[in-house]
């Protein structure tokens, strides 16, 4: 995951280098430590570099991990024939790689060859049983044969050993929510909250899933959750203020059978008018022409 | 307000809903995205549904609920005022040569067509989209999909009555040269709006 703050960053430098600004490299460094997919610039800017015989040796022997780069970005992108050549340099200069190994195995998933993919990626974890990444590339090939059951097996199977892995958890749980099976992805958000209780993108992940399963005691915990994201954001988040909103509506309209006393103690409305106000005072700084519109949202959301 | 004979209605999308969406699609291509369709019943002959704008809703987690409720509730709130609602649901699935309704969007169209029963879901045809840009396409790049009498959604073949027609005959030459300028990735969604609110899921001036 990346902050806004990374994500401005990456941006303005994606600006500078687009309008030959300079600082490729710079910017190929970042994408890569942030684990971000931009394969087009990766491939466009990483090519001219690798292309260029005196920045290539400028490069020293990153540019053997440009190579690697360039290879999965060209792959992301459909431009098989330069991952080729980036792997053909990589094979020559590392012979009998595993790391290589990995790269080719990509290669004939970018083809479509899945069955020998698969059979591939089987050879290398033989010798390499608790290599993440090839454990991970099952899953991806699943997923991309649209058999998010075996995806999910596989991914399942996989927490068992790597059981800290937040990205697999997160990906676990867009596979369940892929299949509409709710409670299962809120089993893997309440893993990442234990593990990471201060990210509030769980914390929100988590109330929306509640809100969709639905139910009155669903609900309410969801507002709890929408509350805690609220606080580990400093009130900045819109979709968990909204969801507050929501969640007084919802719980109101549940609540319609029951007695006063039953309906108070769930009613929250200090903090339903609370993140209404902060709503519209957000829509007036940033966004005005929207304000009425908003307004006009959160009074029919009210009880 | 009747239909036309047996249920058989013509779905007109302008150039502009049209192409908002496939946009949106191309923007995020890798992820399931989706959409909602805006207009009305045609005042001229009630067997035709006008599809006069669209919304390009979600490129993450399309199944969850508050998203979608706050999204509906604004864009409710903000065509009205034009005469205007929503009338149907646009889908785009992850994987090229998936060509199946899922559940999410079996169950957002059955939303929709609780209030607007005429209401189609649209799934983008990856491989018309691809035919696209070696010129050999002339209908809509996208497959229709309506509710049939026991209240399942089915895909309508080439042979079936109700049809998905667009309104200008040039629009996918437009859509063409847009996706030449890469013009997609000024699209803007309402995920992107619930995430930064000074984005605007209206897209004014997308086709300036």
């Amino acid at each position: 995951m990346v902050t806004k703050t990374e994500e401005t960053q990456l941006n303005q430098l994606e600006i500078q280098v687009d309008n030959a600004g300079g600082g490729a490299w710079d910017y190929l460094c970042l994408v890569r430590d942030l684990k971000i997919r931009r394969s087009e610039k990766v491939l466009k800017h990483g090519s001219s570099i690798l292309n260029d015989p005196r920045k290539r040796s400028a490069l020293g022997p990153d540019e053997w991990t440009l190579n690697e780069q360039v290879a999965t970005a060209a792959m992301d992108c459909q431009c098989l024939g330069v991952a080729q050549n980036c792997i053909k340099a990589l094979q020559k200069k590392f012979p009998g790689s595993k790391r290589v190994g990995r790269l080719e195995a990509l290669l004939l998933e970018a083809k479509g060859l899945w069955g020998e993919a698969e059979e591939a990626y089987s050879s290398l974890l033989e010798d390499n049983p608790l290599d993440q990444a090839i454990h991970k590339r099952r899953v991806a090939i699943s997923k991309a044969l649209g058999k998010p059951s075996v995806a999910i097996e596989l991914l399942t199977k996989y927490l068992e050993l790597f059981m800290a892995d937040h990205d697999a958890w997160r990906e676990l749980a867009e596979l369940y929510l892929s299949l509409q099976m709710y409670k299962q992805a809120a089993f893997c958000y309440e893993e990442l909250i234990l593990s990471q209780p201060t990210v509030p993108l769980y914390h929100l992940a988590y109330a929306d899933v509640l809100y969709t399963i639905g139910g009155v005691e669903n609900i309410i915990s969801a507002r709890k959750y929408y509350a805690a994201t609220i606080d580990l954001t400093g009130g900045k988040n819109t979709r968990a203020l909204l969801g507050i909103c929501l969640c007084a509506s919802a719980i109101a309209q549940l609540s319609k059978g029951r007695n006063k006393e039953d309906k108070d103690a769930t009613a929250a409305p200090e903090l339903h008018s609370l993140a209404a106000a902060a709503v519209e005072k957000e829509y007036k700084q940033k966004a005005p022409d929207k304000l009425q519109l908003i307004s006009s949202a959160l009074r029919s959301l009210k009880i | 307000m009747g239909m036309g004979s047996n249920g058989e209605l013509k779905y007109e999308i302008s150039q502009n809903a049209y192409i908002k969406l496939v946009l949106h699609s191309l923007r995020h291509k890798t992820a399931a995205v989706n959409g909602v369709l805006v207009g009305r019943i045609s005042p001229k002959d009630d067997g035709v549904v006008e599809i006069s704008d669209s919304v390009p809703l979600f490129h993450s987690n399309l199944a969850l609920l508050p998203p979608l409720e706050i999204s509906l509730i604004m864009i409710e709130e903000h065509y009205v005022a034009q005469g205007l609602s929503i009338v149907g649901y646009f889908h785009a699935n992850e994987r090229f040569d998936d060509v199946e309704l899922c559940g999410v969007a079996k169950n957002i169209g059955d939303h929709i067509s609780r209030y607007f029963p005429q209401a189609p879901i649209l799934l983008l045809n990856n491989k018309k989209l691809e035919a696209l840009s070696k010129g050999k396409e002339r209908s809509p790049v996208m497959q229709l999909c309506v509710k049939d009498a026991s209240k399942n959604w089915r895909v309508v073949g080439a042979d079936g009555g109700s049809k998905l027609l667009l309104k200008e005959p040039s629009a996918n030459v437009i859509l063409s040269d847009y996706i030449s300028s890469e013009k997609w990735k000024d699209v803007t969604d309402v995920d992107d709006h619930l995430d930064d609110v000074t984005k605007d899921w209206l897209n004014p001036g997308l086709f300036n």
